[in-house]
């Protein structure tokens, strides 16, 4: 009840530290969302390509950060080899793109229009039907200012683009689409593969067909560990500017809610000391400084946590390739991690109210 | 059954050194239900500390304080918090009402604090400041409430939860005197009516007549009472050794300064110490047109 009173008596107090709180709740939200859509958009394209496994050269791990190469022996073979239903070759060559001045990361992708591995939603346009044709991502072909039907140039040819296909940026870029004849010529490199989707029939042995793989000099690696692997790449590079990020949200919230809890506790010193000397133990006290700081906090989180959820499509809105993604499982951890604000942030008005002498109330 | 608060051979100390101050020295007291004891002194004489010491707010350096023959000076700090809110009740000189709750809910929470349920609490609070003639400001902010009506509050919180002694510093100091009155009238009824023990802690002198005792605390050791005089100009408490006195009437008067006892006689006459004492009905005279004569 006095905790209640304390803070609705001051409107104004109170509104700071919720305001502090919530700014610190949608930063956390704002930067973990965005982190877990860069991880969704990493996986975007293994989560949406046929089959449940990749045959990638030996040695190979991951899908984004290293180039596979396929000897042409493998390729034939992996097709043929009992309890694989299906084999869909790609290829995939990272290149930079350079258009109106503007550079950007693209991650091509060589594929065959009947097989499947290319776009799995275009926005506008059709799939490539010639080697001069090309689907770029929507948002970055926005960016470019490259329409259907434009030309423009990659490594050293001229390629139309005839489809924009949605869902399709990633962290360093995004990613693009043609014939996989397109990428030899690009490449200069006939009969390049770089992996294989492969979908094996219902009840296959998985790993008597990893060892088939094996046997031909290739690995067979499920799309699970691939997905993994490009997930702990990023991690390398963005958790722990994130992490710092969010830790300095965290200890922002800390700050003002502490703050604010107490410059009012020491400004009702001589109440708190008059509840002393009336008989209030230490605890009783605290728990009225812990309650006004969880109160705080809990008002901050649950602002923090709507205002997060508007910002995250008006952002979303404003810059489509900021992925931002806002779980539950977030905003129970951002829930939590408030109350953990609350604790902190009442331990020094804590310690001042167990050092204040019961008999100085008498002092004046 | 009666209370009893003592203290016995009460000493303290604070700091060490050169620097350690002793604010009150071997000081021997008691206190029974329905007695009104008012503690005087000068200011710095020790008389808040001693307040303190009875009050289990303060461990005394030396001597015990017992209550009820329990010594609660030699109880660890962990107890002392129960023994605080359920056997005293404190009165401030500047109320402490707590800012945010309303004078019902300043009540109440100290009934809470030990254990009463909300309902409860509140529906005691309500009874006590309606006694304490408050029915019309239980839902009054501290803020909105004129001094003696905050210090009935005050009274009526340090009553909530039925403690045996009630401990008052300077309970009127911020009153206007009819304010005053009022507030020791009602610590007064306290004693006698509910039989608690009260204990004041003042110096104004016009509340001696409401006490059933009064000791003296001076350097923070008590003397004797019946050396003490008030000064009937300024109002000051003298030492009889140490007084500029006046015989008047057969009665003798005294004074802290030359100054009060000439202001006593009136300037108009020159200096005091020159003339003769003043007798009969011109005396009368001068102590009938000064207001601050009692
Ligand atoms: N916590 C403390 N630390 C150091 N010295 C103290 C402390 N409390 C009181 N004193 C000293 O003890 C002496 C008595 O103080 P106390 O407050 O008891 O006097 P008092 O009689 O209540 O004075 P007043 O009438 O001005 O309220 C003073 O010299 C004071 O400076
Ligand atoms: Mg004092």
């Amino acid at each position: 009840m006095l905790a209640w009173r304390n803070l609705s008596r001051d409107p104004i107090r109170l509104l700071l530290s919720v305001a502090g709180v919530a700014v610190s709740i949608v930063l956390i939200l704002l930067l973990v969302g965005y982190r877990s859509g860069i991880y969704a958009q990493a996986s975007a394209y293994l989560d949406h390509a046929p089959g449940s496994a990749l045959v990638a050269e030996r040695g190979v791990a991951d899908f984004f950060g290293t180039t596979s190469t396929l000897e042409p022996r493998v390729v034939e073979q992996v097709a043929s080899l009992p309890g694989v239903a299906a084999a869909v070759p790609i290829v995939t060559q990272f290149v930079v793109f350079e258009e109106h001045g503007r550079k950007d990361g693209m991650f091509l992708v060589g594929y065959d229009p009947a097989k499947g591995g290319g776009p799995w939603r275009l926005a506008a346009g059709r799939e490539p039907a010639t080697d001069e044709e090309i689907v770029l991502d929507g948002v970055a072909a926005g960016q470019h200012g490259i329409g259907l039907g434009d030309r423009i140039r990659i490594l050293d040819r001229d390629l139309a683009v005839v489809g924009l296909s949605e869902d399709t940026t990633f962290w360093s870029g995004s990613m693009a689409f043609a014939r996989i004849g397109a990428l030899e010529t690009l490449l200069r490199a006939p009969g390049l593969r770089s992996f294989l989707l492969v979908t094996p029939t219902p009840g296959a042995s998985l790993p008597s067909l990893t060892t088939a793989v094996s046997s031909l000099g290739a690995d067979l690696v499920p799309k699970s560990t691939l997905i993994a692997n490009d997930r702990r790449l990023l991690a390398r590079v963005y958790d722990a500017p994130i992490g710092l990020m969010v830790a300095i949200a965290f200890v922002i919230g800390i700050l003002v809610v502490g703050l604010v809890i107490y410059t009012s506790t020491v400004e009702r010193r001589r109440e708190y000391g008059a509840l002393k000397a009336i008989g209030a133990g230490n605890r009783a006290l605290y728990r009225v400084v812990a309650t006004q700081a969880l109160i705080a906090a809990l008002l901050g989180a649950g602002s923090g946590a709507v205002l997060a959820v508007v910002g995250e499509r008006a952002l979303m809105a404003w810059r489509p390739q900021f992925r931002v993604e806002i779980d539950a499982a977030t905003l129970v951890v951002v829930l939590a991690s408030s109350l953990l604000m609350a604790a902190i942030a009442s331990l020094v008005p804590a310690r001042a109210l167990a050092g204040l002498e019961p008999a100085e109330v008498l002092r004046s | 059954m009666t209370t009893t608060l003592a203290i016995r051979g009460v000493t303290k100390q604070f700091g060490h050194g050169a620097t350690s101050v002793e604010a009150v020295r071997g000081v021997g007291l008691s206190v029974e239900s329905g007695e009104v004891l008012l503690i005087m002194g000068p200011s710095g004489s020790g008389k808040s500390t001693l307040l303190s010491i009875m009050g289990a707010l303060l461990r005394p350096t030396a001597g015990t304080v017992t209550l009820n023959g329990v010594a609660i000076s030699q109880l660890p700090e962990r107890d002392l918090p129960p023994v605080r809110l359920r056997e005293f009740g404190f009165v401030f000189q500047d109320f402490n009402l707590l800012a945010a709750l309303s004078a019902l809910e300043n009540v109440a929470l100290v009934a809470e604090l030990a254990g009463t349920a909300r309902a409860e609490a509140l529906r005691r609070a309500g009874e006590l400041l309606t006694e304490l003639g408050l029915a019309e400001r239980v839902a009054f902010l501290p803020d909105q409430l004129s001094g003696g009506e905050k210090q009935r509050v005050a009274i009526a919180r340090a009553l909530i939860n039925d403690p045996s002694v009630i401990l008052a510093d300077e309970p009127t100091a911020n009153l206007d005197s009819s304010n005053g009155h009022e507030i020791m009238r009602t610590l007064r009824a306290v004693a006698k009516e509910r039989g608690r023990s009260v204990v004041i802690v003042s110096h104004d002198q016009r509340i001696r007549d409401i006490a059933d005792r009064v000791v003296w605390l001076e350097d923070g050791q008590l003397r004797d009472l019946m050396t003490m005089a008030v000064d009937p100009v300024c109002g000051m408490s003298v030492e009889h050794d140490r007084a500029v006195t006046l015989e008047q009437g057969g009665e003798l008067r005294f004074f802290c300064s030359r100054g009060c006892r000439a202001e006593f006689l009136g300037e108009l006459d020159g200096p005091a110490e020159t003339r003769p004492a003043r007798t009969g009905p011109l005396a009368s005279l001068f102590q009938a047109v000064r207001p601050k004569t009692p």
